[in-house]
């Protein structure tokens, strides 16, 4: 059961819990017990499971190490103090982990000072960093305290002498668990944690967040399914002081150039304004972007000293020591990608500048959360938007977050190629029988309903048994013997395969574009299909000439001042939540009434003041901006009413749009299925380009959007789904990634690592191979139920089918000669994709026919 | 199965040539799949069986007395692994149903054939005439003088020629023959028979054939798929 907590512990009832040197140690620190700790000490020193959601900087750390440093010093002080682990603590980032090693050391060296003694309590780090000389040290005298990552966790817990030190652990901590619940990683690390509780039954977990929703969600991830937890919320502690703000007076009626001038003044003037500035960017090459025109515009305010990138492109040495001068205060403003979003110590900054929308409120609060890193400080953050729709979108998101309304994240639930993994850890361990090992992962909340079936299919994978007899040995990983139950490890390679290639973090694949023999970065093989010689196209900021390629090598020119011919390779962006989208369609809806109703400019424009905390200027852009979409369409879509307009581009390319804001995870989904129907309705393939706001489809026949929408029945959806992934390059590229992670496409191989032949292989060969055996193969399933559930969202895109068929969700039909206001941007930036249907030899003979016919025009 | 003529004498069925009596087929790259595995791509195997498949139809429908194998049967440079050892003699015997001879052209991947060779009583020449019509694997020039003088046409592998077709929306890759000039003689380029993949698309990649590099844009493409379809020149395509 989950339970949240309500009330706080007195300081008496703590202080009587600690040893009195830590009590001494506390009050030569500490004027008083943070909120955070007087929720949360007491539950861990009672050994209850518990999550604690709060914010930067409010004591959060000590919160879960108080009660056991507490417990080691008393039992150190009685002698009792055994050479073992007694707590793991887990953090996604290595750089995270040497700050907590240093918060730890210092209060134990401080506690030695005040009772006159070593206490002899160890703590060491253990990452892909560590050197096998400190390896071997922790096995010969392991710490007491254990850091460590999600990936060297799964390995020590399967290496034969170290996880001897595992037995009984007391404690566990997940840090920043947030960050992980949402992905494959926190899946794998939900399985680990049963092993580790199978080693440690009286095992106590402790999990740590910033601003996360739903929370009880997160907390039985934390804990596995059916067992109790405690939760702390104590998101809002620090005041918040936001707003969203145009560097313009008018979004619509200036030049990109004079607002980029504008942005840049603003940045300057809010830089200089306060001490330390944070500015994320969304993306690594706007932060390159950013830091160049700062110091390009403004030479005297900004230089290589006092201002600095910090992405994930960067190496790992300029980034500790951004890091560092962060801390020490020495840098004006930092300019980050994402990569600053979690929780290491980066020193006092008093204002947060997010450049575009951060796309979801939980997002936006985990960012400005970093200023006023006090507790009782007030956090200060700023949205600068660049056009309407970003306006629009902020302006509802800052709202969410003054009325702490947080948008959920998505858990990843029976993810087969993740299960791979641990069956085969597992199977290293020791023998198990089957019964145990489903009872086991059916404890993990990520696999709490995974069925018996698709159990036994990984387990059979694992075994080689989709392989003839005879080549089976190249294959199987375990051997699994049907009449006894039981399984086990199989092969000499067996330990070594899995501490070189377990992990979820996909190995870049693709092709790599090189200017001569330089390396430039990665594209998609789709991406490469659709380039011609001489075709230019933006990557990491910069702008290429495409000359010709090679296997999977492409061969570019830099070019200069020159616009691209085909739109920019945009590899997944973050997508607008759905609860937010939901929220703006709110909104949408409410203008629409007022407009309806014809209320005056001014009453509308009082709503707008009332509703959103906005200035002046944006108050008066919202308003034109839905006046516009009303007086030309008379339409205005919402989270109750689905518009399709029928338009044109310049080119007099006809274009359907729907305008459906429900964020891109739903729009991606729902514009295949539409696109499905149409294409199968005309035979015919269909182009489609999707944004969080909509899609839009075009094709050469006559479309029906509104029966292709409304035939779309919820409880087919699945199927349709999977038939639309069929052909697509998002499903090859997601299948290569599950087919790493179950070790059928090994990193690292009988002493092979990475190597470049491997790398390059077409994902088209892969999946070929693995049709073949089944086209309903467990890892080619994974790779469609990672599509469709954790890349798209098809469980809110059958909600949203759902409201159609009650009739909640209206659908509207209009005709416009040039794109509507709401419709503009859409049909502008849309990322591309096309529905296949036409068969490869029908579409061949079409051209083919085309090609004759040219000819004979030619002759006569 | 439907045939074109390419030149004189020379046809062209599915993805082999028919000179006379003799059928040329090139690049089988047997063994590409354990090559793969042993780098750790535990992908499973079906190229010696779709091979096999692909190879017979063509052969009971042409009976050729000789079949000439105009380079890259294997896929591995270095040594022979036992799988490929005894896929590459399935594969030959298979042929030897159908056929008197087997003659293999030199390719730039089989350096040490020899062995496999030997044991099947097979004949291993850099380069193999048929009247005027001249057969090298193409990775090198051949020379034109001597006893080459009269020849007037040359077949080549070794580039795995592909083209992407598209319109509007689409794209696709296929498989194709390339028919041009090279030193006033006439050049063809057969497709590979290596199943795995389609090829190199001729419209923008990189041409490994030092026969190849010139007047390009002046080859007729001829698409292969369930049938063999003309496209015209490669210039009209781009």
């Amino acid at each position: 059961m989950i339970t949240h907590l309500e009330k706080q512990n007195t300081e008496e009832e703590l202080l009587t819990i600690l040893h009195p040197h830590v009590r001494t140690w506390f009050h030569q620190k500490f004027k008083t017990f943070a909120i955070p700790q007087r929720f949360g000490v007491m539950q861990i020193h009672s050994r209850n499971n518990i999550l604690i959601s709060s914010p930067t900087g409010s004591g959060k750390t000590l919160t879960a190490f108080l009660a056991i440093l507490n417990e080691l010093i008393d039992s150190a002080d009685k002698g009792i103090l055994q050479d073992k682990i007694y707590c793991v603590y887990v953090s996604p980032l290595k750089a995270l982990n040497a700050d907590i090693e240093h918060n730890l050391l210092e209060p134990l060296k401080e506690i030695g000072a005040i009772a006159g003694k070593e206490f002899g309590i160890r703590v060491a780090v253990r990452t892909g960093d560590t050197t096998a000389q400190e390896k071997t040290k922790q096995l010969k005298r392991p710490p007491h305290i254990l850091i460590t990552t999600p990936e060297s966790l799964a390995i020590i817990l399967a290496s034969i002498k170290f996880s001897d030190h595992l037995q009984n652990t007391q404690w566990c901590i997940i840090d920043e668990i947030h960050a992980m619940a949402e992905n494959k990683r926190g899946v794998h690390l939900s399985l680990s944690l049963e092993r580790l509780q199978r080693m440690s039954p009286a095992m106590t977990r402790v999990g740590l967040s910033a601003t996360v929703a739903p929370l009880d969600d997160v907390a039985q991830f934390l804990v596995g399914a059916n067992r109790d937890c405690k939760v702390v919320d104590v998101q809002f502690l620090k005041q918040l002081d936001l707003k969203v703000i145009s560097p313009v007076p008018d979004l619509i009626n200036t030049t990109h150039g004079e607002l980029h001038h504008a942005m840049y003044s603003l940045i300057d003037k809010l830089v200089q304004e306060h001490k330390t500035t944070l500015i994320f960017t969304n993306t690594r090459s706007a932060t390159e972007r950013v830091v160049h025109y700062l110091k390009e515009k403004f030479p005297k305010h900004y230089n290589d000293i006092n201002i600095g990138a910090h992405h994930g492109s960067l190496s790992k040495d300029h980034r500790t020591e951004l890091e560092g001068n962060l801390r020490q205060g020495k840098l004006k403003c930092v300019v980050c990608s994402t990569s600053l979003e979690l929780g290491i110590d980066i020193g006092y900054i008093d204002l947060v500048l997010l450049l575009g929308s951060p796309k979801s409120v939980a997002r936006a609060l985990q960012r400005i959360g970093r200023s006023g890193h006090q507790l009782h400080a007030t956090t200060k953050g700023r949205i600068i938007v660049m056009d309407r729709d970003d306006l629009v979108e902020c302006s509802v998101l800052l709202k969410s977050a003054m009325e702490k309304k947080i948008d959920r994240i998505h858990i990843p639930t029976n993810c087969l190629d993740v299960l791979v993994q641990h069956i085969h850890g597992l199977a290293l361990e020791e023998k198990i029988h089957i019964d145990d090992l489903y009872a086991l992962v059916k404890q993990s909340y990520c696999y709490k309903d995974i069925s018996r079936k698709d159990f036994m299919e990984i387990v059979e994978y694992l075994a080689g048994k989709f392989i003839s007899l005879e080549d089976r040995h190249v294959y199987a990983k375990i051997w699994y013997d049907e009449t006894t139950g039981m399984i086990g490890r199989k092969g000499k390679m067996s330990r070594v395969i899995h501490m070189s290639n377990i992990g979820t973090i996909p190995d870049q694949s693709g092709v790599i574009v090189k200017e001569g023999e330089k390396k430039i970065g990665m594209v998609d093989e789709g991406f490469l299909e659709r380039l011609k010689p001489r075709d230019i196209f933006v990557l990491g900021g910069n702008t290429y000439r495409f000359k010709f390629s090679r296997g999977m090598v492409a061969q570019v020119d830099r070019c200069y001042e020159t616009p691209p011919t085909v739109p920019s390779w945009v590899s997944e962006m973050l997508p607008l939540s759905f609860d937010l989208a939901m929220d703006i369609g709110k909104f949408r809806r409410l203008m629409t009434e007022k407009l309806e109703a014809k209320k005056s400019k001014e009453e509308i424009l009082e709503f707008i003041r009332s509703y959103l905390y906005v200035d002046e200027n944006a108050t008066n852009a919202v308003y034109e901006y839905f006046k516009e979409q009303y007086d030309y369409v008379g339409e205005i879509p919402s989270d109750q009413r689905i518009l399709i307009e029928h338009t044109e581009d310049e080119d007099g390319r006809k274009y359907i749009v729907f305008h459906t804001l429900f964020g891109r995870r739903v729009n991606d989904c729902l514009s295949r299925a539409v696109a499905f129907a149409i294409a199968r309705m005309q035979h015919k393939d269909v182009e489609m380009g999707i944004s969080d706001n909509g899609f839009y489809l075009v094709s050469h026949g006559k479309l029906q959007p509104m029966q292709a929408l409304k035939a779309l029945k919820p409880a087919e959806l699945n199927k349709v789904m999977g038939l639309a992934l069929d052909q697509t390059e998002v499903l090859r590229r997601r299948f290569r990634h599950c087919a790493n992670r179950a070790l059928m496409i090994l990193r690292s191989y009988m002493g092979h690592t990475k190597r470049v032949g491997r790398q390059q292989v077409s994902s088209m060969i892969l999946m070929n191979a693995v049709k073949r055996i089944s086209p309903d193969f467990c890892i080619l399933r994974e790779a469609r139920r990672e599509v469709l559930e954790d890349l798209m969202d098809i469980e809110n895109t059958t909600l949203v089918l759902n409201l159609i068929a009650q009739g909640k969700m209206k659908i509207a039909e209009v005709h416009t000669k040039i794109p509507s206001p709401f419709a503009f941007d859409l049909v502008l930036q849309g990322h591309l994709d096309i529905m296949k249907i036409e068969d490869k030899v029908e579409f061949l003979r079409r051209m083919h026919q085309n090609v004759l016919a040219k000819i004979g025009l030619g002759k006569k | 199965m439907n045939r074109i003529s390419l030149a004189i004498n020379v046809t062209a069925i599915d993805l082999a040539l028919l000179v006379r009596d003799t059928l040329i087929i090139s690049d089988i790259h047997i063994g590409y799949e354990d090559a793969l595995q042993s780098r750790g791509v535990l992908i499973p195997i079906f190229q010696l069986q779709d091979t096999i498949k692909r190879l017979e139809t063509i052969l009971k429908e042409t009976k050729p007395k000789i079949v000439v194998i105009n380079g890259d049967l294997k896929h591995e440079f270095g040594r022979i692994s036992s799988q490929e050892w005894r896929d590459t003699l399935k594969l030959l015997d298979m042929i030897l149903q159908y056929t008197e001879k087997i003659i293999i052209v030199k390719g730039n991947h089989d350096p040490i054939l020899g062995p496999i060779a030997r044991k099947r009583g097979i004949e291993i020449v850099k380069e193999y005439k048929i009247n005027n019509v001249l057969i090298a694997h193409g990775d090198a020039e051949p020379a034109l003088d001597k006893e080459n003088k009269d020849v007037k046409v040359i077949i080549i592998g070794h580039e795995h020629p592909a083209i992407i077709i598209q319109d509007k929306v689409r794209r696709e890759r296929f498989k194709c023959f390339l028919v041009g000039k090279y030193k006033r003689r006439m050049l063809i380029a057969q497709p590979s028979f290596f199943l795995l993949t389609e090829g190199s698309d001729v419209l923008k990649e990189k041409l490994l054939s030092p026969l190849l590099q010139r007047d390009l844009g002046n080859f007729d493409v001829y698409v292969v798929e369930d049938k063999i379809y003309p496209f015209g020149k490669i210039k009209n395509l781009r």
